[in-house]
């Protein structure tokens, strides 16, 4: 679903991303680990056709992003760490402006049973997203997401700052969508949410994929332990 | 187009909760309808008082009693400018261009009454008059709405989640713009509603016979020049790190545009052609009366040889032998000297005005602020070119007025008896009374043709700049 092969990103002298290699299927969380800098937002950025890559290709459902940006963009969903809405209009009317632009419509009851199932509280549905809390924008995010229809979803530290109720809220969220076969590629520092949420896990450094493995196939200590080895 | 669309109702939606764009749109529309309703009022009283003093002196004129013609074309009359119903809009120049002016053989008078003259010096920074509201102020309560139109998305990442979902840089810009112009056309609604009635109440106007043509071509005209403020502010946000950013540039370009460029311009072109005093202008064409054109043939010397080409032509040796009264000749014959002298020095002081006239239009190519401005003067018919037209059909008028006089007393009476002839009532009812009518906007327009091509010009430049951008503007640059 998720493709990257030999992608390269250069700013100048300094090289963001190094000939990555990545493949991620539909039903898979693939979650990026890294300190910052080590290229994780970039590879993020490349898949949405926000940076052009000075070599190799991403590609989403075997679609080169720069070359169907359109196409490829109707397949995805993204979440950056902190999902800002129009803090002028409510949830409900935000999630219906941005399903709009996917050519998505639904009616009130529709997306207000979306926004539920997403775990945002039913009194905040109708109020503006500026009483909004980080938690209760992501599960927008997802809302939005599932909406749409995403094939992939796109997080860039989604948990960051949430607090760890919200942040396991949104963990069964991605969970559930896995179970609808999306292919999600998430950057995080969050350790535990990676060896919990995830399928796979990567581990990167100075834009090189350095580790790749199922997350099944290792620990929480030992995931801990080579991070912590590759930050050095 | 669906995109654009959506992204119009929610540019929308959000700026009709945004506190500061309500009231600055409220304020606007407030400003509007004072001026409008104020210019009004003006309109309607002066149009009274005008019309009222032009019945007055037309009777006068009728009523003056049996006198001598030549006394009667000194004894004159007044004619008067009639306001236009579209001045209302525009005060133009009217306010420096007087309301009446005194009309007799041998000199042509000065404008009197300019109702600047009653200002006090604030009225340099001009009236209130809608057009100055919309081409002045308008353009700030765009600046407001739009220069956090992209560094709001930017700064916020909501630009980032737009295009991810799929919107393109093009269908934001114009989202935008479409918004931005549907909230405008809704606080101006109202506005332009009350422009029609007036209008239309002014269509059996005589005096500008296509007020609907021109009401059309003057919301056409603010229609592009709105845009292009628009576009302008949109573009600079996109392009613009940060709201300050944008900010701060779109007020400087306001003040440049709007302040600073249309004085400078003004300043250059009277240094540049600099008009002779008022004294200087009237002691040049006494002097060249008294003295001749050339300088070497004086009044007394132009009157021998004009009294020596009747007697020839005549072939009779004494003045008295002439079929007419030869005083009548003389007259005319110096008031058309007179004429062909001020037409002279005329045409020079007009050479200047179209110079310094000529500074301006260049300069609206490069400013539309001043295109609009001139544009909006000529379409409301209170411009310098209609000015001119309205004192030429005056000057035309009391040449005629003149004449009639002169001819009558050379057919009617004897030479020598110069105060025993008297003309009766039916000589003044053969002096029509004087009515105007202004040309119409096609053939004023003639004189702004920069003026126009900067209006069209801009608006193009603005499409391309925001067409060309939105295709090269990437979320993050790298």
């Amino acid at each position: 679903m998720l493709e990257a092969t030999n992608l390269t990103k250069n700013y100048g002298d300094f090289t963001a991303l190094n000939g990555l290699d990545l493949s991620i299927k539909s039903g898979d969380i693939f979650c990026l680990l890294g300190a910052n800098g080590a290229g994780k937002s970039t590879t993020i950025n490349l898949f949405l056709n926000f940076i052009e890559p000075d070599a190799g290709q991403a590609t989403i459902n075997a679609m080169d992003v720069t070359k169907h940006p359109k196409e490829t963009r109707q397949l995805l969903s993204y979440i950056p760490e902190n999902l800002m809405l129009y803090s002028n209009l409510t949830g409900l009317e935000n999630l219906d402006f941005f399903c709009g632009l996917g050519k998505k419509h639904y009616d009130k009851e529709q997306l207000e049973e979306l926004l539920k199932q997403s775990g945002l509280q039913p009194d905040f549905i109708h109020r503006r997203v500026s009483s909004y809390s980080k938690g209760m924008r992501q599960k927008v995010g997802i809302a939005l997401a599932r909406a749409r229809g995403a094939r992939v979803l796109l997080l860039d530290e989604p948990t960051s700052g949430l607090d760890p109720k919200a942040s396991n809220e949104f963990s069964e969220l991605l969970l559930d969508m896995k179970e609808k076969g999306v292919a999600t590629l998430m950057a995080t520092h969050d350790l535990f949410r990676a060896k919990d949420t995830g399928t796979h896990i990567g581990i990167m450094k100075q834009g090189i994929l350095i580790e790749d493995f199922k997350s099944e196939d290792v620990s929480f200590h030992d995931l801990e332990k080579l991070y912590l080895k590759h930050m050095h | 187009m669906r995109n654009l669309l959506s992204i119009a109702r929610k540019e929308i939606k959000i700026a009709l909760r945004e506190r500061l764009v309500v009231s600055l749109g409220i304020i606007i529309l407030l400003l509007l309808g004072v001026a409008l309703y104020g210019g009004y009022l003006s309109y309607r009283q002066q149009s009274r008082i005008i019309t009222e003093k032009q019945e007055e002196k037309r009777k006068e004129w009728l009523g003056q009693g049996d006198k001598h013609p030549h006394i009667a074309a000194h004894y004159g009359t007044f004619v008067f400018k009639p306001k236009t119903i579209l001045s209302v809009f525009d005060f133009g120049l009217d306010t420096y261009t007087g309301t009446s002016i005194y009309l007799e053989a041998h000199y042509q008078h000065e404008f009197m009454f300019r109702p600047a003259q009653d200002h006090s010096s604030m009225i340099r920074f001009g009236e209130l008059s809608a057009a100055l509201v919309l081409y002045v102020l308008l353009p700030l309560l765009i600046i407001f709405l739009a220069f956090s139109s992209y560094t709001k998305e930017k700064e916020t990442g909501t630009l980032r989640l737009l295009l991810s979902q799929g919107a393109s840089y093009s269908s934001i810009t114009w989202g935008k713009v479409l918004a931005y112009s549907i909230l405008l056309i809704v606080i101006l609604a109202p506005y332009i509603a009350g422009m029609f009635i007036l209008s239309s109440r002014g269509l059996s106007s005589a005096v500008v016979p296509d007020v609907a043509v021109r009401t059309v071509l003057l919301v056409l005209i603010y229609a592009l020049y709105i845009f292009i403020f628009l576009s302008l502010s949109v573009w600079v946000s996109l392009k613009s790190a940060t709201g300050r950013n944008a900010l701060l540039t779109l007020l400087a370009c306001w003040i440049l545009l709007v302040i600073l460029t249309p004085k400078a311009v003004a300043n250059l072109s009277e240094s540049f052609y600099t008009l002779p005093s008022m004294r200087a202008f009237k002691e040049g064409i006494q002097k060249d009366i008294r003295d001749g054109i050339d300088g070497e043939t004086p009044g007394p010397v132009r009157r021998a040889r004009l009294e020596k080409e009747y007697l020839t032509r005549y072939g009779v040796d004494s003045l008295h032998q002439l079929p007419f009264n030869f005083e009548g000749v003389s007259m005319q014959a110096g008031e058309e000297y007179g004429n062909m002298v001020y037409d002279i020095h005329w045409e020079k002081l007009r050479a200047i005005f179209h110079r310094q006239n000529s500074m301006g239009s260049i300069a609206s190519i490069f400013n539309p602020y001043l295109a609009i401005q001139h544009l909006s003067m000529a379409l409301s018919a209170t411009d310098l070119y209609t000015a001119i037209d309205f004192e030429d059909k005056v000057e035309a008028y009391r040449r005629e007025l003149v004449r009639k006089m002169n001819n009558d007393m050379a057919q009617n009476s004897r030479y020598g008896e110069f105060y025993e002839y008297k003309a009766t009532r039916e000589l003044w009812d053969e002096i029509e009374d004087f009515s105007y009518v202004t040309p119409s906007a096609f053939e004023i327009l003639r004189y702004y043709k920069l003026e126009m091509i900067s209006i069209v010009g801009w608006t193009t430049f603005v499409v391309l700049l925001l067409h060309y951008s939105n295709r090269k503007s990437k979320p993050i640059h790298g």
